[in-house]
């Protein structure tokens, strides 16, 4: 019915805006730099480290570009997709809130209220209707607009645009794109001894080597490779335990001594060096007999350690692009028409796998390795995006690995603060070989600039950008933890811990609640299910909640901890500002909210060191993470946002924004 | 089976050589119409026409029967069922042909799929050999060794497992059509890689029994030797117009054989 509605929205408000304008303006080609800070991009422009991106900027523009509020990416790049704010688009952080349950929900996918039904046959479950998954993101993205003014856009890996929504455009999703499981990518370890992390996010299998030709030497080892939700055995809308999902048989042959091994799976083999990541092999799972239902994924294992232990890492399953069993693409072929002319590629939305170096399955060698595959990925796509690139069109690459790099690696040497105080994560033993990693990585994407500028005709406008920047992440505050001690959160039994989820917290108490990583959700008496805050009290509430977080004091060196904190009335249209939280906590450098209160966890102490790896971060105060904007043009004015660039590339070929889009254009590009 | 597949190769080799590799399109254009043509003649001479023609009438009538009666629920579910059986029997009198033919039939397609659904290794390209022993030989995975010509290298150790198997990963440094030796105690078995240069007849698998039916581009492994399969990993060709590899020639070779037998069908006075 949304989707509907959308295409019903975007065909009254484009054919009645006339023909297409776009005949003569030369093309666009956008490179989306997630996470490129102007302050480290300046430093190595001026140090001579990154000669193409100062090459553009003596030839255009270079100016930091005001991010979202709040800066995290699905929300930024929701921002720069459809020109609109938060509420406008409807997404307003990574995680949302149901307010009948007060549970956190993924910002991507609404909830369905009807999961669907299937009727019993020999025990399966045939589903009679199951409910329509729609992408929550709302608004017209520009590629819609640009198609149906007889521009050509295709965009490779735009965050947010899983599920995929139907579009004339040529569109690959990234970020928020799910693995055969159905989560943002579980990967799989075979170890012969536990990993360090108590709680690690992986599917952990502990697997003992077997002598079967007793000769003294074991050498063989058995597992399993979990694969979609087994759907036909499960009632509509549960939620699958470890057990339900499809897998297929992992065998591991070890040659002793020799530091080798063969991974078998679904008749696929690699075999691997110690150290050594496998190629992509395909497995497909039944989920019908007589392969009626097959789920075809990709996945490529990593030879951590054979010897004296085991340790072999096997990536999350990702959907095939080659014949890939949920849409991840507009049109539905464009994958595969991806997949034809690169080979297989990652299409999890986050390739790097953080989780295994954020558990401690993977050292930081180990995760380099993995990165430069998705690296070689996205040049690979890059190469093909230039080819297939013509004058007139608007392309968009996005480039993934400043960002994750800057929250896995800022810990051995800070890019921004050379003469901070070491990150608590930080180890002295290993920053010595990655002190300049987060550096060497910026340098990469300036030799891909290089490669772009090459290839693209001289008349085309060429924009480098990014989603926000980036700082140290060195200290976490638990908000829900600071909301209980200052007397607007209560538990129950007089308990000071608990989860929301698990349903600790008193509500007849509760004035106010975090979820989220930068939202902070009033217990509105008629909106919540539970909710005791008069309307008429909000006004109050809210001022009094931003005044003390604002005057809040790290107790450790008196520093301030939230910058700023910005009232949903004020900073959003109010389209669909309901759906989002009434503050947006805005922290100042260093500080972010802790894993723990994000997801409502109500902890003992308020604020400590972030002693994990994840050590840089951006889901701070928007003034202190904006990101960059260079153009091949010079531009007269500055301060602009990223809805001003969406606006902008509209207006390029003459087109007017469309209706809820707030940006204006950007002086110097459009015509 | 060797004996058949040398045959069957020693034809295909010369049947298949005017046109050779390079141009696909002939040969799986050609054979397959022709399989279709001798298909439908064999079919008329093994099947008994007569009674073909006879259960097809009876199945019309009782069609007939249907229509003209479906007022009358008792003749309609006796029309059905007299259908049913007469289908039955419509099938039992293909089973003679079908056995005769599926022998000549599953031999040139797998002619096609030696000849056109695989492409040599790109030279520098890096494939696994994987020699399975047979469990009852009683020879160990450990007693297996591979000698390897000049342009192949080895890449890393061979990993040997206790289930009688060993995999060695190679790399192929140089074009050639390559011969790799596995030593198995004192007997050697050969098994050939193609590398580079132009299309040609690639070899997939050597196999043992009548499994070797399928892969006749290498020599029947020896029955009741150590060896159960020697495999190597192999690239599909891409055909125009057509899915790549296997897939495209199996399914191109069906579709225009059946084509063509019905197409000329009437021109023979075949019954089907």
């Amino acid at each position: 019915m949304q989707t509907a509605l959308r295409g019903l929205v975007l065909a009254v408000l484009l054919f009645a805006g006339g023909p297409a304008l776009a005949a003569n303006a030369p093309g666009i080609f956008i490179v989306g730099v997630d996470g490129m800070d102007p302050e480290i991009l300046e430093r190595l422009m001026s140090e001579g480290e990154m000669p193409n991106f100062a090459k553009l900027r003596a030839e255009g523009t270079f100016q930091s570009l005001a991010t979202a509020t709040p800066p995290q990416s699905p929300v930024a790049w929701s921002n720069f997709v459809t020109g609109m704010n938060p509420g406008g688009h409807g997404i307003f952080d990574f995680i949302h809130r149901d307010p009948a349950t007060y549970t956190p929900i993924s910002s991507a996918t609404p909830p369905v209220d009807d999961p669907g039904s299937a009727i019993d046959f020999f025990g399966w479950k045939i589903p009679t209707s199951t409910p329509e998954v729609v992408n929550n993101r709302g608004g017209i993205p520009f590629w819609d607009v640009l198609k149906q003014r007889g521009v050509e856009a295709e965009v490779y890996r735009i965050p947010g645009n899983f599920p995929t929504p139907p579009s004339e455009a040529r569109v690959l999703g990234g970020m928020g794109t799910v693995d055969v499981r159905g989560g943002f990518g579980t990967y799989t370890l075979y170890t012969d001894r536990p990993p360090a992390d108590e709680d690690p996010k992986g599917d952990i299998q502990l697997v003992a080597l077997q002598d079967l030709d007793l000769d003294g030497q074991a050498e063989t080892a058995t597992g399993v490779l979990r694969g979609p939700p087994d759907q036909f055995r499960m009632e509509p809308g549960q939620i699958p335990g470890t057990k339900d999902y499809l897998a297929k048989g992992v065998t591991i042959h070890l040659a002793p001594g020799q530091q080798t091994a063969v991974v078998e799976v679904a008749g696929s083999r690699a075999l691997l060096l110690e150290g050594e990541w496998s190629d992509w092999m395909e497995v497909t799972y039944d989920a019908l007999p007589l392969g009626l239902a097959p789920v075809t994924g990709t996945v490529r294992f990593y030879a951590k350690e054979l010897g004296p232990g085991l340790q072999i890492y096997a990536s999350p399953v990702n959907v095939s692009p080659s014949s890939p069993a949920v849409p991840l693409t507009s049109p539905d072929d464009f994958v595969t028409e991806i997949y034809e002319a690169i080979g297989f590629y990652y299409t999890q939305g986050m390739p790097e796998e953080t989780d295994a170096l954020k558990d401690g399955v993977f050292d930081d060698d180990d995760y380099l390795k993995q990165v430069a595959l998705v690296q070689e990925d996205t040049k690979r796509m890059v190469r093909l995006a230039l080819e297939r690139f013509e004058p007139g069109d608007t392309t968009f690459v996005y480039l993934s690995d400043i960002d994750l790099q800057c929250h896995m690696l800022w810990r051995h040497d800070d890019p921004k603060y050379p003469d901070a105080p070491p990150h608590p994560a930080h180890d002295p033993a290993t920053a010595d070989d990655h002190r300049h990693d987060i550096e060497r990585f910026y340098k990469d994407v300036d030799d891909e600039l290089g490669e772009i500028r090459k290839a693209l005709p001289a008349e085309t406008l060429l924009i480098v950008m990014s989603d926000h920047g980036f700082q140290p992440y060195t200290r976490k505050l638990h908000l829900n933890a600071w909301l209980r001690d200052n007397g607007y959160l209560a538990l129950l039994d007089g308990k000071r811990t608990g989860q929301i989820v698990v349903g600790d917290v008193d509500w007849s108490k509760t004035k106010a609640y975090g979820l989220g990583f930068n939202g902070l959700y009033l217990n509105l008496a008629g909106r919540e299910a539970e909710g005791i805050v008069d309307p008429a009290e909000t006004d109050a509430l809210v001022a009094e909640l931003s005044q003390k977080l604002e005057a809040y004091r790290d107790p450790e060196d008196g520093a301030r901890v939230v910058l700023r904190v910005d009232r949903a009335s004020e900073v959003y249209s109010s389209e669909r500002r309901a759906e989002g939280p009434d503050l947006i906590v805005g922290y100042d450098r260093g500080y972010g909210a802790s894993d723990e209160s994000t997801l409502g966890e109500i902890t003992e102490g308020v604020i400590e060191d972030n002693t994990s790896r994840w050590s840089g971060n951006h889901l701070m105060s928007p003034d202190v993470v904006p990101g960059v904007l260079l153009v091949n043009r010079k531009l007269s004015g500055n301060g602009y946002d990223l809805t001003d660039l969406t606006v902008t590339i509209l207006a390029h070929y003459g087109i007017d924004p469309v209706q809820g889009m707030v940006g204006e254009a950007i002086r110097g590009i459009s015509r | 089976m060797q004996l058949f597949n040398s045959i069957s190769t020693t034809v295909f080799d010369v049947l298949l050589a005017p046109f050779g590799h390079g141009v696909a399109l002939f040969d799986l254009i050609l054979w397959p119409a022709l399989l279709g043509v001798m298909a439908i003649l064999v079919y008329k001479a093994v099947s008994n026409q007569a009674a073909l023609t006879r259960v097809k009438s009876q199945i019309s009538m009782r069609l007939l029967e249907i229509r003209l009666f479906s007022h009358d629920i008792v003749q309609v579910l006796k029309s059905t069922g007299s259908i049913l059986w007469k289908n039955t029997i419509y099938l039992g009198n293909h089973m003679i042909p079908m056995a005769v033919m599926i022998v000549p039939f599953m031999a040139v397609m797998a002619q096609l799929v030696a000849n056109y659904a695989y492409a040599p290794s790109p030279t520098g390209a890096v494939e696994l050999l994987h020699v399975k022993l047979d469990p009852e030989s009683g020879v160990s995975s450990q007693d297996v060794q591979l000698a390897i010509p000049d342009g192949v290298a080895l890449e890393v150790p061979a990993v040997k497992t206790a289930d009688g198997q060993v995999f060695w990963r190679l790399r192929a440094d140089e074009p050639g059509d390559h011969v790799l030796s596995v030593f198995v105690g004192d007997e050697i078995y050969e098994k050939h890689w193609a590398v580079g240069g132009d299309d040609r007849k690639i070899p997939t698998r050597r196999l043992r029994g009548i499994e070797s039916f399928l892969y006749p581009s290498e020599p029947t492994l020896p029955a009741g030797g150590p060896v159960l399969s020697m495999e190597m990993d192999v690239h599909s060709r891409s055909l125009p117009f057509l899915p790549d590899g296997e897939l495209g020639v199996v399914l191109w070779t069906l579709i225009l054989s059946l084509g063509a037998g019905f197409a000329v069908k009437g021109v023979f006075g075949v019954t089907i």
